[in-house]
């Protein structure tokens, strides 16, 4: 392996790598352009923090890669594939090695200036409550922006940023940050709904935290205030066990996570107007009321759902097959950048639900964001119709859709 | 999608135990009722909130002053490889929260008796650190109070060094000035026991203190009272007191430092829970002591009662360093969890609960009766004994 941990090392460098106190001193200083928060550190609470990421025979032991080495394997999904949810030492959980030795190495490199600052926050974002670095995904090419007009629909405030200090985001503050994007949202929605004949399917697809329920919430809210009969069906219903994932390695990802097959026959019901049953999810104990070959299991039962005016389809991705896509009115993609969603996962998911365990949750993370994106966000930015990127303040319309209910910026902004 | 049944049920429970929780805890406000129904659901009971048994307000008071109720708590307890909340401490959740919601208990009632921590999700009992014997003991009032900036506190779930430094600002001017005048008086060498629980704020005011006497150019040491530690091993389900510590060493090395010479002392490593030196005090190979220069001020810090025969006649200075436990709990939330990761949350919950009351028992309460001095950081407050501030002829204008 290519290494750029030159055996010369200056002088300098070598005191600072064998210099505990003189290496948090010198990392304490990079680290604050890295990331805002860390400006509200002190010292010894910083140092309190990388005590968990010293490598246990010292710096000198990490090997400094090439960039151009670094980059291609945090863009190589094999990379995120070979992540361990629940590595085991000395009888403890621990942090994945390739996601401790990434982080490592980035540490290493910025504090010998080997690693640039703007080439760190190119690629890598840090979380300032795992203490980690992770590979800044990118959702938007080329394709995804010319597909969508070349430009957004509306821009406005980019009030996320606000977050950069915060070590996690609770959905108060989350949601008055999104007061714009949303409110926009609604009127759009409003204007669409007067135009088209009932049932109405609109699926809303986004990452995990990305605040999906949320606004599925309050444009529910605002359709049964005209009158509309609103109901809505929770793709997460659908998942097989986890277990059973976890083992097969395909956890959300992909039909065969999911009872796909009941999933169209619902969908298909509901827009004949028809009641139907659907499995439940066990979310505490992550076991369905069906069998992974689609059998109710002995003792559950399933879920009813009645027929509505407006029938939303909220996950993870429910329009990424063509035979789900074909039967959706609109299609909307609710976007939130990881960094963020992250902090709404540490409020959420750990500290409210007490629903993971620490580094179970942090390698978990690690690799379902690049995975997720990469199977599932980017293929279905690719034919939504409007899509919302909360982080960015910005929502995009696909021109055929524009098109379609009339739409023009004047109208809307 | 229609959910079972039951959940209704759930739901008007939680909207009326929202609004009484928000005015025990003003964080609570900044949530959602969905984020509350979130943390609400870890801890509604199996059976339904219907099927508690209230029990009487009298009977919670007495569990809040038995030594058991603490001693029973399991620090880890396990359910389906998960670490999960004492079954006690879960039980008391509940009923509170039932008979809040049922108006079988007072706000003023629970306020009083309890406090609410939001990221533990969980009541804590309060304890009560100034009995009338020790108020007594400072003459009945403090020496000064200043505005309680702690209150800030309120609406955040955890708390970091900085901002807690900076709410205590005043306060530790205080203490400095007062420290200043007592060597002044005393003469140096001048040994200070600092006593506190664990995220009082010692180490915060050792640096400050430090600093400032770094700028009058008076040498300044500390010593942490845990190297004197003997083998946890050895330490294991005895009380605190001399034959825990290397005692002999201990007491050797006070002298001679207050004699102004330098000293070696044991190290203790909390990893291996082992002494650099055995249980007859001899230094073990490949391990090292601890060498400390002769200093002007000593200071001695530790979570330890520090009332050792032999011993008391040679501290100059006796402080206790306090910070309300809600406020202790928020900074180990951001410091022992957060940054440090050194505990399970769930694990931390029940040793957090479990240790502020044995510990205050054990040591703070009956430590506070024979100190010198109390900081009291969330009241803003400062106590001196009438005696020693009759000694170093201090009233409230100098302290300010």
């Amino acid at each position: 392996m290519d290494s750029m941990m030159r055996s010369n090392l200056t002088n300098e460098e070598k005191l600072i790598v064998q210099d505990s106190e003189l290496f948090a001193q010198v990392l304490f200083g990079k680290m604050k352009q890295i990331t805002p928060a860390i400006q509200n550190m002190e010292l010894f609470e910083f140092k309190y923090a990388l005590e968990n990421l010293v490598p246990k025979s010292g710096w000198e032991t990490i090997n400094l890669e090439d960039p151009e080495i670094i980059e291609k394997r945090v863009n190589d999904d094999a990379f995120y594939f070979s992540i361990l949810l629940k590595p085991v030492r000395n009888g403890k959980k621990v942090l994945d090695d390739q996601v401790l030795n990434l982080s490592q190495q980035i540490l290493l490199g910025l504090a010998l200036n080997v690693y640039s600052t703007e080439w760190v926050l190119e690629h890598f974002y840090f979380d300032i409550r795992g203490f980690y670095f992770l590979h800044k995904t990118r959702y938007f090419d080329q394709e995804i922006i010319n597909w969508l007009g070349g430009k957004p629909f509306v821009a406005y405030e980019q009030k996320q940023k606000e977050f950069q200090k915060l070590f996690d985001v609770g959905y108060k503050i989350f949601k008055e940050a999104n007061r714009s994007v949303d409110e926009f949202l609604i009127r759009l929605m409003n204007e669409i709904i007067k135009q088209h004949s009932k049932p109405l399917l609109i699926a809303l697809a986004g990452q995990t935290a990305a605040g999906k329920t949320e606004i599925v919430s309050r444009l529910t809210n605002v359709f049964k205030e005209q009158g509309l009969s609103v109901t809505s069906l929770e793709i997460d219903h659908f998942l097989t066990d986890r277990e059973e994932r976890e083992l097969k390695g395909i956890d959300s990802l992909g039909k065969e996570a999911f009872h796909f097959d009941l999933f169209i026959r619902a969908l298909e019901a509901l827009r004949k107007g028809k009641v139907t049953k659907i499995p439940e999810y066990d979310f505490i104990e992550a076991v369905s009321s069906h069998t992974t070959d689609g059998k109710l299991k002995p003792g559950k039962i399933m879920l009813t759902v009645f027929p509505a005016d407006v029938i939303f389809i909220e996950g993870n991705f429910p329009f990424l097959y063509s035979e789900v896509a074909k039967i959706i009115d609109i299609k909307i993609m609710y976007l939130t950048d990881d960094a963020i969603r992250l902090k709404r996962k540490w409020k959420r998911d750990v500290d409210y639900r007490k629903k993971y365990e620490l580094t179970y949750f942090m390698n978990r993370y690690f690799r379902e964001q690049f995975l997720m994106a990469e199977k599932a966000y980017i293929p279905q930015m690719k034919k939504c119709d409007i899509l919302v990127d909360t982080t960015e303040a910005k929502v995009w319309i696909a021109p055929p859709f524009q098109k379609k209910f009339n739409l023009s910026e004047n109208k809307h902004s | 999608m229609e959910n079972k049944n039951g959940l209704n049920d759930n739901n008007t429970f939680a909207e009326v135990l929202y609004i009484k929780m928000v005015s025990i805890n003003p964080g609570l406000a900044d949530l959602e009722l969905y984020e509350f129904q979130y943390l609400l659901k870890n801890i509604t009971p199996e059976l339904g909130w219907e099927n508690l048994k209230i029990i009487p307000m009298k009977d919670l008071e007495k569990l809040s002053q038995d030594e058991n109720t603490f001693l029973g708590i399991q620090l880890n307890p396990v359910k389906r490889e998960k670490i999960i909340l004492d079954e006690k401490i879960l039980c008391l959740d509940q009923i509170l929260m039932f008979g809040l919601v049922k108006e079988e208990y007072p706000i003023e009632w629970v306020n009083d008796h309890f406090y609410f921590d939001i990221r533990s999700f969980c009541f804590f009992f309060r304890t009560k650190y100034f009995s009338p014997e020790t108020l007594k003991h400072f003459g009945n009032q403090p020496l000064f109070a200043f505005d309680q900036k702690q209150i800030q506190f309120d609406h955040v779930q955890e708390i970091g060094y900085k901002e807690f430094k900076n709410a205590n600002q005043e306060i530790d001017q205080a203490l400095i000035k007062i420290l200043n005048q007592v060597l002044t008086v005393k003469g140096s060498p001048l040994l200070i026991t600092l006593a506190g629980p664990t995220g009082s704020g010692k180490t915060e005011i050792t640096e400050r203190i430090h600093n400032y006497f770094a700028m009058n150019n008076q040498r300044l040491t500390t010593i942490e009272m845990d190297n004197f530690y003997k083998d946890r091993e050895f330490r294991d389900g005895k009380p605190y007191g001399p034959h825990v510590i290397h005692y002999d060493l201990f007491i050797k090395a006070m002298q001679d430092i207050l004699a102004g010479k330098s000293i070696d002392i044991p190290s203790y490593d909390f990893y291996q829970a082992l002494s650099s030196h055995d249980l007859d005090g001899n230094l073990r190979d490949g391990k090292t002591s601890i060498h400390i220069e002769p200093a002007d001020i000593i200071f001695l810090e530790g979570n330890f009662p520090f009332y050792l025969p032999d011993f008391d006649k040679l501290i100059g200075l006796r402080i206790v360093y306090l910070t309300d436990d809600p406020i202790r709990l928020k900074r180990k939330w951001r410091r022992d969890i957060d940054y440090r990761k050194k505990y399970d949350p769930v694990g931390f919950v029940n040793r957090f609960f479990r240790t502020q009351f044995l510990r205050a028992k054990e040591i703070y309460v009956p430590l506070m009766k024979v100190s010198d001095l109390v900081v009291d950081t969330t009241a803003a407050k400062l106590w001196l004994t009438p005696e020693l501030a009759n000694e170093i002829h201090i009233s409230e204008k100098v302290a300010r």
